[in-house]
């Protein structure tokens, strides 16, 4: 935010000094500026209301679907009230230090006696910041076990991939697990554990909104767990980097009421759906015959490769591409026939021999797979 | 030392700095036991967890009684700068004069000081010890 102000202040000057530039008597040019232009500091309610404009551009970023600023569940409520209370110290702090430099520098200049100054750096210096950096340690640490405490039964492992997520779901009392890709949806109210692994470098799983974040390391397990407490749609974002598309290795969470939760899981479990309209019948045909089975299941049907992110119910998701795009048909459609210009050395290799009217058929085959 | 004789005042100089010796071990001592004890502690903490060379709870436990040991003597040698520095009973400070006399007292101060340092950052090693169980 100060950046911004700052930047906005720089504009305000720069507007003032274009202002004053021009006012200067026309006979005068640039080449014969003897000297520097006498400067003034612009003024006026345009700047004021520049900044004003600029904070409040800037604080409408707080929000939206990726923000730690708007806590959605428990983790990240409490990593919010020690980012505040950092936050708010930071600015009393900053208000003591600089009243301190006013007070002694303009309004009682005269000497300090030795003494005063001494305990000054002593209290100052060593003992306050000693108990408050401690304090701060003892509350970090007495957060860390928090991340990690047992859950309410729902496991979910989360296997990160060059640039995209494996879902399962183990929800108690069932045999096999639920295997779904790049969505995550959780219940509200209720705590779930997650047992994170990676593939063949190291991510890192992060939903703000919901808590903090915790690294996936190939060949080790790691676990986590999250209460959310707000139904809504969130975003997670991989924020380790991981190579040349780690920007887009996002996803959506999903955070629903327990009932709807518990019959989504139920509906997730089932096997892929077979095409109910004609358009989509054909889009069967030419995922069978591009070989998109070859690295994508589909439950219920011959595709049962795992390559690829499983795409069984592909249709329920709102995103596709690891949180790429969008999931309409157009998005579908593009990102079929541009994988790697939407995603830079992705392994899924583009179609652009598709027709239009193929890609429609095709999305909408992937779109009804409810 | 044949020469001591021939050039008296360089040999002066280095007596006074010899009879320094244990005041610069002292300021050596307590940074030196902050840095062990951190290194002691991640060590045997990796040890325990990724190798399983011993349970983490016996390691936990080691580590806080080394802790004390540490904190102790930092303590002890913090207490033997402050002595050295003579502050509670003079009531100087500072130490302005290159005396040998004053020489003596600025390290006692300095030692004091880093003992303080070396406190702090041993309490601070040693919080996770208190307050985290287990590997995770």
């Amino acid at each position: 935010m100060i950046a911004v102000l700052v930047m906005a202040g720089t504009l305000c000057h720069l507007a003032g000094s274009g202002a004053m530039i021009q006012s200067r008597p026309p006979e005068t040019t640039a080449l014969d500026i003897p000297g520097p232009v006498p400067t003034e500091r612009p003024q006026g309610p345009r700047c004021i209301r520049q900044r004003i404009l600029a904070s409040v551009l800037l604080l409408a970023g707080c929000e939206g679907p990726q923000s730690a600023l708007v806590p959605a569940g428990v983790d990240a409520q409490a990593l919010h009230l020690l980012f505040t209370t950092m936050l708010g110290g930071a600015i009393v702090l900053w208000l003591l230090m600089n009243g301190f430099i006013y007070w002694f520098s303009h309004r009682h200049p005269a000497a300090f006696s030795e003494i005063a100054a001494r305990w000054l750096i002593v209290l100052g210096g060593v003992v306050t910041p000693a108990i408050m950096v401690g304090a701060l340690l003892v509350w970090g640490l007495t957060l860390l076990p928090d991340q990690r405490i047992a859950g309410n039964g729902l496991r979910i492992r989360v296997h990160g991939e060059q640039w995209w997520w494996r879902v399962a779901y183990q929800p108690p009392g069932t045999s096999g697990p639920i295997i779904s890709a790049n969505e995550i949806r959780l219940p509200a109210g209720r705590r779930t554990e997650f047992i994170l692994t990676s593939d063949r470098v190291i991510h890192s799983f992060w939903i703000p909104a919901l808590g903090g974040k915790m690294d996936m390391f190939p060949g080790r397990e790691t676990r986590m767990s999250l209460q959310p407490e707000t139904p809504g749609r969130y975003r997670g974002q991989c924020a380790e980097f991981c190579g040349a598309s780690h920007a887009w290795m996002a996803f959506e969470a999903v955070v629903m009421p327990p009932e709807e939760f518990d019959a989504w899981l139920k509906a997730e479990a089932k096997d892929a759906r077979p095409p109910q309209q004609d358009s989509a019948r054909k889009g069967q045909q030419i995922f069978r015959r591009e070989g998109c089975g070859a690295c994508h299941t589909l439950r219920g049907t011959e595709a049962v490769a795992q390559v690829g992110p499983d795409l069984t119910h592909i249709g329920n998701r709102h995103s596709i591409g690891a949180g790429r795009l969008g999931a309409t048909l157009d998005d579908i459609a593009l990102w079929v026939r541009h994988t790697g210009d939407l995603k830079p050395e992705v392994h899924m290799p583009a179609f652009p021999h598709l027709e239009p009217a193929e890609l429609r058929d095709l999305a909408s085959y992937l779109k009804g797979l409810k | 030392m044949t020469n001591q004789e021939h050039e008296p005042l360089p040999d002066e100089e280095r007596r006074e700095f010899s009879a320094e010796t244990g005041s610069l071990w002292r300021l050596t001592l307590t940074p030196l036991t902050w840095a062990m004890h951190l290194v002691l502690c991640y060590a045997t903490i990796s040890l325990a967890c990724a190798r399983q060379l011993f349970p983490v709870e016996v390691a936990r436990l080691g580590l806080i009684g080394a802790s004390v040991l540490a904190l102790g003597f930092i303590c002890w040698q913090g207490w033997r700068a402050v002595r050295q520095w003579n502050v509670l009973t003079t009531g100087v400070l500072t130490h302005p004069n290159g005396k040998a006399e004053d020489r003596h007292r600025f390290l006692g101060h300095a030692a004091t000081l880093i003992a303080v340092i070396s406190a702090i950052g041993t309490v601070y090693t040693t919080l996770p010890l208190l307050l985290l169980e287990g590997c995770r």
